[in-house]
């Protein structure tokens, strides 16, 4: 985080602090306690809203890293969400595996089904590569269904409630508790992967691979890396998602959603962490809110009006961001910050 | 230089004294008209979202839709049959023309629904925020959210109808309710029809032509496959096309040709057997052509629809489980259903069968809430009294011969009709050719 005018760092630990003033302490623990005292006054709707937008932020802390950070572009994070979600339910429904020790098997899964699909893409990037990770997204729907004695097919999986320490979690109360560690983790360790070395390496892979590749940075090595994270993040989301569900099923990990969630990059903002949550929140509200725009415009205009509005509504906002503010949701934000953290004075000194 | 000690100090500075500042400033001050002309909107929004009713005692029928995506040819039909049906019960307060019951006169309906894109995470918040609302009714808008939401429904001791009739339903425990016959009830049927016109020494194959989704593959389950064995059938296997074909399944049905099928049975919709039966055709199989076979699949697929599309080219062709044609005026159900949308719909109407359907799933839904308001107060009415002392109490529930048979339902009776209608499409017309027992064949866990 940037710092207000006035306030220097003064050694090195301050300079890597993530956070590093008390003003931030302040509004992550704010924001944390926010989080934690939501379920008091929210309804099971919006609780039930809130879950399904964690679920996807996880989702899409992944792409981020993968596409947003590593610039390879990926269409197929559903179904990587698919190999996830089905893992850790049938370790659960089938063999009886508790949900803590299933959901990071379903991680593991899907970042290895990364790493497979992740191969083409030493040799092959932008349109192509785009092109390889549609065909991992059907080759994975079609070998779900294919599993059927496994995976039941195209009927689905039932998948018992998740226990963890001996509480059931079945209330939406206790899952919104469970969605929220795993967004808080994974948007800390998304922020932190990329001040590491491999961060760092995948920046540069996306801004110019061939100059990365002569400074010395491992194409082969930091491309598959970036697969192998960004499919876990993808795993964990996929398992969060049938166990909140209870139910695994195909019709859950759709073409489109995959879609959507490079779309909820593109809005929120590609290569940043809070881009990748306001991109979530912004396509996730404006689902919610034609949702229920859709019986009125059905009143007042005609029935059919409602029909594909999510659809229609969602590719317009995605073309109206890519027109007029590429840099998303998340470079708004920043400009909005940096005004205040000036105020009054502008960033250029006067002369 | 240290800024200024008032807003306005600052403001007077940025505008006149710092022109990078000035260019801030006018960025800043989009930014703030744009959320001033976004509060009108917000206002708006909000002032218009439905609230539950404090005033007036209102109760809620619909629920969740498919109105994107396969089934929204279907759905929009229900929703306008369920729309229309309130309207005439909040007008008249009567039921049906045939029926003497009267809904309370103190008492108003509201439809509330939702399009859940047949994506059961958006069905699953969609049924949160209508039980939010107070809704006591709820409904399934086709098998993957069945299938999700079924077990919760439950849970919360909703009831609710469903569009969609899986055998997944008949497993206890049990709080949807269809209006026709389950998918294994309703080929069951069509497989008993068959037999009765077989004179050949041996026996009939049977093979599965199948929608690839939860719907299609509702119907292979063991029990199913030990009926058809039962009653004298040789079952050759399975073949599956997608829900909605992009093109012609010819090898699924070369592979029907190669077995010898006879009779091929599976759950399609239209926009799924329309193309299979015109590739069949193509081929030459067909109950009239050189390779004599019988398609049959169960309501989804139904006749009426299937025959004003295809016209003759489609004869031959069977479903069961479906409603009798939208233009069969003798009938008081399709008769009403008629002057619903003579009132209700002018200018607009719908000749989809499927409206025939949504007039029943309304008719079911405000049964259901009729009946529990005789047993609880309205002020005190929970789900599970609709459940318990409404669905649960449904018997003999007359639709004017909309259905097969009058609805019944109850503990471990949620199919509703004791009968299977049976329509052929036969010189591009749908025609009834015959109505068989409901065989009760579902997984018994």
């Amino acid at each position: 985080m940037s710092l207000r005018t006035g306030t220097f760092h003064e050694n090195y630990a301050q300079e890597m602090a993530t956070l590093s003033s008390r003003r931030q302490w302040g509004t992550v623990a704010a924001l944390l306690v926010f989080l934690f005292v939501c379920p008091l006054f929210l309804s099971d709707r919006m609780l039930t809203i809130l879950t399904t937008m964690g679920i996807a932020v996880v989702s899409i802390h992944g792409l981020n890293i993968l596409t947003g950070y590593c610039g390879q572009i990926s269409i197929g994070h559903s179904g990587f969400m698919a190999v996830g979600g089905y893992t850790s339910a049938i370790l659960c429904a089938k063999l009886g595996w508790p949900f803590w020790a299933a959901l990071p098997c379903g991680a593991l899964a899907a970042g290895i089904a990364g790493l497979l699909f992740g191969l083409p893409s030493l040799k092959i990037k932008g349109f192509y590569l785009i092109m390889a990770t549609i065909a991992a997204q059907f080759i994975i729907i079609w070998i779900i269904i294919q599993l059927r004695s496994i995976t039941g097919g195209t009927d689905g999986l039932l998948v018992p409630k998740p226990v963890i320490g001996g509480i059931v979690l079945s209330s939406k109360t206790n899952y919104y508790y469970l969605v929220m560690v795993f967004v808080v983790l994974s948007t800390i360790t998304a922020h932190n992967i990329v001040r590491t070395r491999a961060g760092r390496a995948f920046i540069a892979i996306r801004d110019n691979d061939l100059a990365a590749e002569v400074m010395g940075v491992s194409l082969w090595s930091y491309k598959l890396q970036a697969f192998f994270i960004g499919c876990i993040y993808a795993g964990v989301a996929g398992s969060l998602l049938v166990h909140y569900v209870r139910f695994a099923s195909i019709e859950q990990f759709p073409f489109m959603d995959s879609v959507w969630y490079l779309g909820m990059l593109i809005v929120g903002g590609m290569g940043s962490t809070a881009g990748a949550i306001f991109g979530v929140v912004a396509l996730k509200l404006l689902d919610e809110l034609v949702t229920v725009a859709g019986p009125i415009l059905a009143a007042a205009v005609a029935p059919q009006a409602a029909a594909s509005l999510a659809l229609i509504s969602h590719g317009l906002i995605i073309i109206i961001f890519l027109i007029f503010e590429p840099r998303g949701l998340h470079h708004r934000w920043e400009m909005i910050k940096t005004y205040f953290r000036l105020w009054p004075f502008s960033h250029q000194e006067i002369e | 230089m240290k800024g200024g000690d008032s807003i306005w100090q600052n403001a007077y500075f940025i505008a006149f004294i710092n022109p990078t500042a000035v260019k801030e400033g006018i960025i800043m001050a989009k930014i703030k008209w744009m959320l001033r002309a976004s509060m009108p909107i917000l206002l708006a929004a909000v002032l218009l979202l439905p609230v539950n009713a404090q005033a007036e005692k209102v109760l809620y029928v619909g629920g969740t839709q498919s109105l994107t995506g396969p089934f929204a040819e279907d759905s929009a039909a229900v929703l306008a049959a369920i729309e229309d049906y309130v309207a005439y019960v909040n007008a008249t307060k009567n039921l049906a023309p045939w029926r003497k019951e009267k809904f309370p006169a103190d008492v108003k309906l509201e439809v509330m629904w939702r399009d859940d894109e047949l994506k059961p995470p958006k069905a699953l918040s969609i049924y949160e925020e209508l039980k939010a609302k107070g809704m006591l009714v709820g409904r399934i808008s086709g098998s993957p959210i069945a299938l999700a939401l079924k077990d919760r429904m439950w849970e919360d001791q909703m009831g609710a109808t469903s569009m969609a009739t899986g055998p997944y339903y008949l497993s206890p425990p049990q709080s949807c309710f269809t209006y026709y016959p389950i998918y294994t009830d309703s080929i069951a049927a069509i497989a008993d029809w068959f037999k009765t016109s077989w004179k050949e020494a041996r026996k009939p194959k049977v093979a599965y032509l199948t929608a690839d989704n939860a719907m299609g593959r509702s119907i292979e389950i063991p029990e199913m496959k030990a009926y058809l064995q039962k009653t004298g059938y040789e079952f050759v296997g399975t073949q599956y096309v997608p829900l909605v074909p992009t093109s012609p399944p010819t090898t699924q049905l070369t592979w029907l040709k190669q077995k010898g099928v006879d009779l091929a049975l599976g759950v399609m919709i239209n926009p799924g057997s329309q193309p299979t039966v015109k590739e069949m055709a193509r081929l030459g199989m067909g109950p009239h052509l050189a390779h004599k076979m019988t398609f049959g699949v169960p309501a989804p697929g139904h006749a009426a629809v299937f025959a004003e599309a295809m016209g003759e080219l489609g004869d031959g062709y069977v479903c069961a489980g479906s409603f009798r044609p939208m233009d069969d005026l003798a009938t008081p159900g399709i008769k009403f259903c008629s002057d619903l949308q003579d009132k209700y719909r002018t200018g607009k109407r719908i000749t989809h069968i499927m409206y025939e359907a949504g007039v029943l799933e309304a008719m079911v839904q405000v049964e259901a809430l009729r009946l529990a308001m005789q047993k609880v107060p309205f002020e005190k009415l929970t789900p599970g009294d609709v459940l318990k002392h409404g669905f649960y109490q449904i018997k003999n529930l007359p639709t004017g011969d909309i259905s097969s048979t009058p609805l019944t339902y109850g503990k471990g009776d949620i199919e509703g009709v004791d009968q299977v209608r049976i329509d052929q499409v036969q010189k591009g017309k749908s025609v009834k050719v015959g109505i068989f027992p409901l065989r009760n064949i579902y997984t018994k866990k």
